[in-house]
């Protein structure tokens, strides 16, 4: 039965063949991405991101590894400089007499990687593009200061009554302003953010619809151009090149590669191996050996993210409405032990509200209460009746490596201050906020903060002020909004910060959350590249990188 | 054999089902909100949130729910995952690279696992066997995770920086084929070990049999015993745990393609339920029992030209 024999293996490696086939997935398209997942340029700088969760739009991006690549592609109105205040890059002048009606003058010379010149229609278009509810930007929310933006997000099952911010208005083509709904001297803040860049005519197919191709291979008007169009899901390298007609000049090196990675540790022995260039964020386990390692090209400076204990100080149990007895839970807190040792020094002590990155924050602005000291913790205890109160809930949402940190506080309380402490797991953080919200939780609870918007106000409103969007200790203060009003209201930027300082002294007397720590960037750079800098936002400056 | 090959085709629908529909269960059974998975730390957009649930028919009941993937998979359509993308797009030339991997680890697996069980066979008792089963304990006894990141560690990295050679590459499929050695290698180790163990037992079983010993009698030469009495009659375990294991390797290269950084299904699967896109796992999932179920097809028709005493009727 030879014939037949043969026939068989015939049959089965038609099969095997089939089922290679099938493997493909869709065969037709895929040569073509491993092609991408492969190339890239030769020489150019590569620097490592994590994949993106949108197309690169900057109205959709809230995360830092789009904004890292959007940020070599667009620029905005103002930029951030050393002192963490905003300077003018597009913008001539930002203006207003009364901290309400914005007018913004433009610069010649800025131009779209197409050719055309950016004028102030750009900026106009774009910022309706995102501020309108139906098109569910993740950028969405930064507009809700300017006027016309209820009309555009009406609320669930509601039709908006219009398309555009009737706060934006276009003068001419460098010039339009901006009303907004309450006076806010930060404004210009605001403006660096990758959600305020303009978006080209290019970008839209008709009035108020963007083209569908636009976030994979988008028009910008930065330093660098995109090289080729990006595939989100598959492609695992996002390549770009020098825009020879940037108006601020040439950047330094000829083209960037963003390398997608999953692991960061991984990328870490990618770069180790001189695979890769730049890293803004090692793994945690690498840290004490890259400043070894890396020596001058290891990089440690604050980020704008700050981690607390809260409270419910409205609605909460006994220790929690008592503010001798959180001052005295701040003070028995072991800040230095525990961002050295449990966070292998990726995180700072923290010794105010404010961020370190932001113009306004002052070093020990908490003072005594941020000060490790157990003895006078104890007695603070005490006599505020702590050791008579139920036991010290800290709940902590179980799946984002909060578990060490929080054992580490709960058992300074059980040393330094007798307490009984549980800590309280609980699947998903969301869990925690929507208690809170009902009024169910009772106990403290870890609480985290990044900011929006480079303003000591972004640390502060939204989380103590009266209808926060995020307060979620209940903490109510007439005084305390009143002062950010005043800082709001301010003619300039500094006249501002002085208010919203005072307003921060306040909850720091009050103490609705403890300050625990300040995130940090921890990163490193091979010895391919040099001048390597990264601003408050956690991007890289590639326009300043060279190569070494 | 037609009417055997259609029967267990028609036999993989009630199996398929049954499989998705589990999957399906288990991923929306999972504690937590996939919406709230794409606010990070922040609340839902309450108004971003109901449009979502609609779209998805999140707020169906399971079974419904189930039958709307159900019609969608019929007609090709693998859905949208909750960031806008469609799935059919997640698995282009991903399947490619996972597929890749898995051949490269069988193909080490053949290779030494069956050389080494058949060197182990024939050194019965002898140093050399009593050294291979204790190598083979060894890889089995070594998790995936540590032997990845040593072999990246030792062979990408340390090999590159002493020596500046990258004969492997560290992470990624930049460098062609050369990237799926390592990792490939990584993912075979424990099925080397086994294959080793299987050989090399089935291999003794056969040397011992009536027809061995007359073939050696009547004088033939010993390399056509072994490759043709001898070997040909042991491979039928082989090929079974073979066929097997590609499906196991396609399915377990998670952690290996993390680790190195294949962009493949594993490394995919992986992201997706961490960031609980369900139609990206769900997806992926019914792809993976397809491609079991066709391997195991096709080693239940290799058992017919392995042994012809075996028919398909």
């Amino acid at each position: 039965m030879r014939v037949t024999k043969g026939a068989q293996i015939v049959t089965a490696t038609a099969l095997l063949a089939l089922a290679v086939a099938a493997c493909g997935g869709s065969g037709d398209t895929s040569s073509s991405s491993s092609g991408t997942a492969a190339a890239g340029n030769a020489g150019a700088v590569r620097v490592e991101i994590a994949e993106p969760q949108h197309d690169l739009i900057p109205g959709n991006t809230t995360e830092t590894a789009g904004a890292e690549v959007l940020n070599a592609l667009f620029v905005g109105l103002v930029d951030y400089d050393a002192e963490k205040k905003p300077y003018n890059r597009i913008a001539e002048s930002i203006e207003s007499t009364d901290s309400t009606t914005w007018t913004v003058k433009l610069k010649d010379g800025y131009k779209w990687h197409n050719g055309e010149p950016v004028v102030a229609q750009n900026f106009v278009d774009s910022w309706n593009y995102t501020a309108n509810g139906a098109n569910a930007q993740e950028g969405n929310y930064f507009f809700g200061s300017i006027a016309g933006y209820d009309e555009l997000n009406p609320g669930e099952g509601k039709t908006p009554s219009a398309t555009t911010l009737s706060g934006l208005k276009v003068v001419d083509d460098k010039t339009f302003t901006v009303q907004l709904k309450n006076p806010f001297s930060g404004f210009p803040t605001m403006l660096g953010y990758t959600a305020f860049s303009p978006l080209p005519k290019a970008a839209f197919e008709s009035e108020g619809k963007l083209k569908a191709d636009f976030g994979s291979n988008p028009v910008g008007n930065g330093p660098f151009k995109i090289a080729k169009p990006w595939k989100r899901g598959t492609d695992q390298t996002i390549s770009t090149v020098r825009n020879e007609e940037f108006k601020e000049g040439k950047a330094k090196v000829d083209a960037v590669d963003f390398k997608i990675y999953t692991d960061l540790a991984t990328a870490f022995n990618d770069l180790r191996a001189g695979n890769l260039d730049i890293m803004d964020q090692l793994p945690p386990e690498a840290i004490a050996t890259a400043k070894q390692e890396f020596g001058d090209r290891y990089i440690e400076q604050p980020s704008s993210g700050i981690g607390y204990i809260g409270f419910p100080v409205e609605s909460g149990a006994d220790y929690a409405k008592n503010a001798d007895i959180r001052k005295a839970i701040s003070m028995a807190i072991d800040r230095k032990t525990i961002t050295e040792t449990v966070f292998s020094g990726t995180r700072v002590p923290a010794d105010d509200f404010i961020s370190p990155v932001v113009a306004g924050y002052r070093q020990g602005a908490c003072g005594e209460a941020c000060t490790y000291d157990p003895a006078k913790a104890k007695a603070l205890f005490q006599q505020a009746g702590g050791d008579k109160m139920s036991e010290v809930v800290i709940g902590y949402n179980g799946d984002g490596g909060h578990k060490e940190w929080i054992e580490a506080i709960a058992n300074n309380l059980r040393t330094n201050l007798g307490a009984k402490v549980t800590p309280k797991p609980v699947e998903k953080f969301a869990t925690i906020l929507d208690d809170l919200g009902a009024k169910k939780w009772t106990g403290s609870f870890r609480m985290a903060w990044i900011m929006d918007y480079p303003s000591p106000e972004n640390y502060l409103r939204p989380q103590f002020g009266s209808g926060g969007s995020s307060n979620y200790s209940g903490f109510k203060s007439k005084e305390f909004d009143d002062l950010l009003t005043k800082g709001d209201a301010a003619k300039t930027l500094d006249e501002g910060v002085k208010y919203y300082q005072q307003a921060d002294d306040l909850v720091l007397k009050e103490l609705p959350y403890i300050p625990v720590y300040f995130y940090q960037t921890n990163g490193a750079y091979s010895q391919h590249v040099k001048n390597v800098k990264i601003d408050p936002f956690e991007r890289i400056d590639l326009f300043n990188v060279e190569k070494a | 054999m037609g009417r055997y090959v259609l029967r267990r085709l028609l036999q993989a629908i009630p199996v398929l089902l049954g499989t998705t529909f589990l999957i399906f269960a288990i991923v929306y059974a999972l504690p937590g909100d996939p919406l709230q998975a794409l606010a990070g730390e922040k609340r839902v957009d309450p108004v971003f949130a109901a449009a979502m649930r609609e779209q998805f028919h999140l707020n169906e009941p399971l079974i419904v729910r189930y039958g709307y993937y159900i019609r969608d998979i019929v007609s090709g359509n693998f859905g949208t995952t909750f960031r806008g993308l469609p799935v059919s797009t997640i698995f282009e030339g991903k399947f490619q690279v996972t597929f890749k991997l898995a051949m490269t680890a069988l193909i080490f697996e053949a290779i030494i696992g069956v050389g080494l069980g058949l060197w182990a066979a024939l050194r019965r008792g002898k140093w050399e066997d009593k050294a291979i089963l204790a190598f083979t304990l060894l890889l089995v006894s070594i998790p995936t995770l540590v032997s990845g990141f040593v072999l990246q560690l030792v062979l990408g990295v340390k090999l590159k920086q002493s020596t500046g050679l990258a004969l492997f590459p560290v992470a990624g499929v930049g460098d062609g084929m050369r990237s799926y050695l390592l990792p490939g290698f990584v993912l075979a180790t424990v099925s080397i070990a086994y294959l080793t163990r299987l050989t090399r037992t089935s291999l003794m079983e056969t040397l011992r049999a009536d027809y061995v010993r007359t073939a050696i009698a009547k004088g033939m030469p010993r390399r056509r015993v072994l490759g043709r009495h001898a070997l040909r009659n042991s491979l039928i375990p082989m090929v079974t745990y073979l066929g097997a294991d590609l499906g196991t390797l396609m399915g377990g290269a998670v952690i290996t393609e993390t680790i190195f950084n294949l962009p493949g299904i594993g490394q995919q699967l992986f992201q997706s339920v961490y960031l609980r896109e369900n139609p990206v796992v769900v997806g992926i999932v019914t792809v993976l029992v397809l491609i079991y179920i066709v391997a195991n097809l096709v080693v239940d028709l290799l058992y017919a030209v392995l042994d012809p005493r075996i028919r398909y009727e």
